[in-house]
């Protein structure tokens, strides 16, 4: 068994909902749910539900090869910015690589992250999509 | 405060060792520093392995080597394991010194290694990538080489440099490597090759990135207090190290942010001028980063490196982690070894006559960046 309930329910708000942390100090947005501001420091911190829809910063088609993950290759891994202005690592799915360009719109959407499979845990989580909602 | 030396060194080829476990790897480098230093045993052992728990099914890898090695039962001779990542053997050495300099120690023996063959290579890959975030990175199923793909091609996009360009470090590297016999990859390739091998994270291919392979490299760090005379071998003039910030949350993908602020620890401690002659060992697990390293310690300006590539002669004479090999936890191990061995007596064909040597050594995307500054 490689999966475990507890790493990933504790993070449900970063899986599920892209929790970003806002820092009042500086005004800057960072990915994930943090105590500390990493630019400025400031514990002054809250979190921030985003709407999930960003623009594609980078990508990459990727055949590297992890236990368990070899049917899904390529996978297009990517960097999101978000519209609220934090850059999210992800995978882009439910398109043609050769559809994909930097500045694309896309949305999140949720999905299979990995699996224990045949017999056991898989974890889901948000992925982006190209934006649909338009 | 000691001065502190490396006295002595060792190293294995890095290979699939199918019939040598951890344990023989480390006898094996271990004996040759240990006789290298007259058969005086180390007061302190330090060893250094990234994957061991995952790949050995190991934990208190000092402990077990120590008793492997016959270090533990009569001399009871103290040891510590250290990880961090890709740069574990350069923070090894980083802690052998400071213990050195302070007076804690005499002289520390340290030791890498790494299995990288014992398992599939998607398990070995999957292992691997957990250097980064595991929950807000690895989960998310982002993987060591995609970061670097994609720093890659904002580095092209950037500074207006083309996939061929940047072929310019892999055909060096196994250049280099064509000289060293311990070399995983001991063979030259050509501009061709690199972009015609598999692809691994685009515009990544096979040849810009590290081969998997075992390997054990060691160490014995002294005070000079304690070295005969004329037997100090090269100095450590200082070690230095500095964290940064995950990719996702940096401005700018294509710079090594946590290596440029070594610069000027390189820069304060060296003379100006000191890159004329000095040699240099960068961390290389995929081409670009090799390329920046060499534009965050100030060998070329921002999107120039892959120029200089093939113009700096004491370049990873090695052949970089991508043809020597990266068995992870002994790699910067191996960047000591290899430098201590062309200041001493020439190595992999070249002979020095430069004062100083820079081992540079990171993890994944610059999370963490290590530097040690020889002088001989
Ligand atoms: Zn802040």
């Amino acid at each position: 068994m490689k999966l475990s309930i507890s790493i990933h329910w504790r993070r449900k708000e970063t899986h599920y909902r892209l929790a970003l942390t806002k820092c009042r100090a500086c005004g800057r947005v960072s990915f994930g749910e943090r105590k500390v501001c990493p630019y400025c420091g400031s514990k002054d911190v809250t979190t921030l539900i985003p709407s999930g829809t960003g623009t594609l910063l980078s990508y990459s088609v990727s055949y590297f090869r992890r236990e368990g993950d070899e049917e899904f290759l390529p996978r297009i891994t990517c960097l999101v910015k978000l519209d609220e202005g934090a850059i999210v690592p992800g995978e882009l799915v439910d398109v043609d690589p050769d559809e994909v360009y930097i500045g694309m719109k896309v949305e999140a959407v949720l999905r299979r992250y990995s699996s224990d499979d045949p017999y056991g845990l898989i974890y889901y989580g948000l992925k982006f999509i190209p934006f649909l909602k338009g | 405060m000691q001065k502190v030396y490396v006295t002595a060194a060792a190293m294995t080829k890095v290979g699939r060792h199918f019939n040598l476990g951890f344990k023989e790897l480390a006898y094996e480098v271990v004996e040759r520093v240990i006789e290298e230093s007259g058969g005086e045993a180390p007061d302190y052992l330090i060893v250094s392995s990234t994957l061991a728990a995952l790949q050995c099914h190991q934990l208190d890898v000092s402990t077990i080597v120590a008793q492997a090695l016959g270090l533990s039962g009569r001399r009871r001779i103290p040891s510590i394991r250290v990880e961090t990542g890709e740069s574990s053997g350069a923070a090894a050495v980083e802690i052998a010194v400071a213990m050195v300099r302070s007076g804690m120690a005499k002289k520390v023996l340290v030791v890498g290694f790494e299995k990288m063959t014992e398992y599939p290579s998607a398990k070995v890959n999957a292992d691997y990538s957990k250097i980064l975030d595991y929950e807000l990175e690895v989960m998310r199923n982002v993987t060591p080489p995609n970061y670097a793909a994609m720093i890659m091609k904002d580095y092209m996009r950037r500074y207006g440099v083309s996939r061929e360009d940047l072929t310019s470090w892999p055909v060096r590297m196994h250049e280099n490597a064509s000289r060293n016999p311990l070399a995983q990859l001991p063979f030259k390739i050509s501009k061709d090759a690199v972009l015609k091998a598999q692809v691994i994270s685009e515009p990544i291919t096979l040849l810009d990135s590290f081969p998997l392979g075992d390997g054990a490299a060691a160490l014995m760090i002294a005070g000079g207090d304690f070295i005969p005379p004329g037997s100090e071998g090269v100095e450590v003039l200082t070690t230095c190290s500095s964290t940064s910030t995950p990719l996702y949350l940096r401005d700018e993908l294509a710079s090594l942010p946590a290596t440029a602020s070594l610069r000027k620890v390189a820069d304060a401690v060296l003379p100006s001028g000191w890159r004329k002659d000095a040699a240099v060992q960068v961390h290389d697990s995929y081409s670009i980063y090799g390329v920046l390293a060499l534009e965050a310690l100030g060998f070329a300006e921002p999107g120039q490196g892959y120029r200089v590539v093939e113009e700096l002669e004491y370049l990873n004479p090695g052949g970089g982690l991508k043809a020597r090999g990266h068995p992870i936890g002994a790699t910067p191990i191996y960047g000591m070894c290899e430098l201590y061995a062309l200041m001493m007596e020439g190595f992999a064909g070249l002979s020095f006559s430069g004062s100083y040597g820079l081992v540079h050594s990171m993890s994944g995307p610059d999370y963490n960046s290590r530097l040690i500054i020889l002088k001989r």
